[in-house]
């Protein structure tokens, strides 16, 4: 149940850089950046409230986990990437890993696996741009001044909280009423993940933001690109002649706006929308958007990401066990069809210890069910999208598919 | 309502949305550099529905009505 709520889950954020740098100067100003933040070596403490809370102890324990590789054959660099991705924590204290790989032309990677419970993506992000102003700073001011370091627990005001988790038990119960198309988890305890990930050049998303502007309307991205991955995934169902149903997106959102973060930097400020399509109208593009932003509008109206936020809180004294009876019960051990992530801003400066920042995107371990995930970003002009898929969920082939339907929609060939 | 009631209603509106200092929300930046990003813009729009009690999400709006706030202003004064 770990993988399904949450609190197990992990998330890695890749920065590329156009030249080599030093591991051990890297993992010298990390260990030296990480010591300013207790909260990092935090856990999970009980005692005798019944609602738990993030325990930090009083000075950090100076333990970074650090990693160097350095990739002969350019064509490793996924590979190494995606296993930095799928390494577990040591420990329930750790929520933090570090990678750094050097390529043979000369390229670099600093990857920072971390704990969804920690950061968030938008937090990790931020928390690497943190990292580059300490290093302009020359270790000068601590730079953790003005950074939240224990957030309120949110957990008096109970009412509130029962009465956003009602809401929101009706509007899984709206949803549940049709029959959900989702593909069937494997067997096994291995719960890997596998990555790919479409980088578009900067001519390709500058067309693939006029398509978004053209079919969604101003400043509608997110829906257009959605609309987008729920027509590749249809046909992927479709190659499969997967039994009827319609699909399900959830779409995190983040509840920070972009000053709220300077703040609020550590632990998770996700929330869901939730969006539905029945399989009649995702061929018709003009249909689905249409039908996407209006559950937009709706959702945001009716206060439903805030519902969801408010009910999280009481996640935290119920027992795994008792998520298991409701996944397996009512939802009949489907959650979504998958879920979608779109990150629009990038904090970062555009170096990081004296080399070129090239390309960041992420490589998310996605709550399974569903096991399957997109996961966009928006950096220096151009548009990445990373599809994260639990081993075994598709076929090599299923995914090549996928890749390809992906990339021809984005850039509008399939018409 | 005058346009300038309307212009101060916005400003103050998407200053709480976005959590700035309604000092510092300019009335002629368009709203993509006020860092407004898709769920930010529906928060608008239904701002604007329960303030004014227009709905804008499908009324064909285009950038040049979005261009800054003063254009929404005018935009919202002429349908009122």
């Amino acid at each position: 149940m770990k993988e399904t709520t949450s609190a197990g889950n992990m998330s890695q954020v890749v920065i590329v850089m156009a030249s080599a740098i030093s591991p051990s100067e890297l993992q010298k100003h990390l260990g030296r950046f990480i010591s300013e933040f207790p909260v990092v070596n935090g856990s999970i403490g009980r005692d005798i409230n019944i609602c738990p809370y993030w325990k930090m102890p009083g000075k950090t324990e100076g333990k970074l986990n650090f990693t160097s590789h350095t990739c002969p054959d350019e064509g490793d660099l996924w590979a190494v990437l995606s296993t930095c991705a799928n390494e577990p924590f040591k420990d329930d204290r750790e929520h933090l890993a570090f990678h750094h790989v050097n390529t043979k032309s000369q390229k670099s990677c600093l990857a920072m696996s971390f704990d969804h419970r920690l950061l968030d993506a938008r937090g990790a992000e931020s928390f690497l741009g943190l990292f580059q102003q300490y290093l302009e700073s020359n270790s000068g001011p601590a730079v953790s001044s003005g950074v939240a370091l224990s957030g309120p627990a949110h957990l008096s005001e109970w009412m509130k909280k029962f009465l956003a988790g009602r809401n929101v038990n009706r509007k899984i119960i709206a949803l549940s009423e049709h029959p959900l198309a989702a593909l069937p988890v494997p067997d096994g305890k291995k719960k890997e993940f596998g990555y790919r990930l479409i980088r578009f050049d900067q001519q390709e998303t500058q067309t693939i933001y006029e398509n978004a502007y053209r079919t969604a309307g101003y400043l509608m991205e997110s829906p257009y690109l959605l609309s987008v991955i729920m027509q590749a995934v249809d046909g992927l169902f479709e190659k499969r002649k997967a039994e009827q149903g319609s699909y399900l997106a959830a779409v995190s959102v983040d509840m920070r706006t972009s000053e709220d973060i300077k703040q609020e930097l550590f632990f998770n400020h996700v929330s869901y929308l939730f969006f539905q399509a029945h399989r009649g109208i995702v061929n018709n593009r003009k249909e689905l958007v249409h039908s996407i932003k209006m559950q937009m509008y709706d959702q945001i109206k009716s206060g439903v990401p805030r519902d969801i936020m408010e009910a999280s809180h009481l996640t935290r004294i119920a027992p795994l066990s008792f998520f298991k009876k409701i996944i397996d019960g009512p939802l009949k051990g489907k959650i979504a069809t998958f879920i979608f992530s779109h990150v629009s801003k990038n904090p970062l400066a555009p170096e990081l210890m004296g080399a070129k920042i090239e390309d960041v995107f992420h490589m998310p371990r996605v709550p399974v069910p569903p096991g399957l995930g997109f996961f966009s970003n928006y950096f220096n002009g151009r548009l990445n999208l990373v599809i994260s898929y639990l081993e075994g969920l598709m076929g090599d082939d299923e995914v090549d598919v996928l890749e390809k339907e992906l990339t021809d929609r984005m850039l509008g060939r399939d018409k | 309502m005058t346009l300038q009631d309307i212009q101060n209603t916005l400003v103050q509106g998407i200053a709480s949305i976005t959590s700035k200092d309604q000092a510092s929300v300019s009335v002629d930046v368009p709203f993509h550099e006020l860092g407004i990003d898709s769920l930010g813009f529906v928060e608008i729009l239904v701002f604007i529905e329960k303030t004014f009690k227009l709905q804008l999400i499908e009324s064909g709006l285009d950038k040049k009505d979005f261009a800054t706030i003063h254009s929404l202003a005018s935009f919202l004064h002429k349908k009122l």
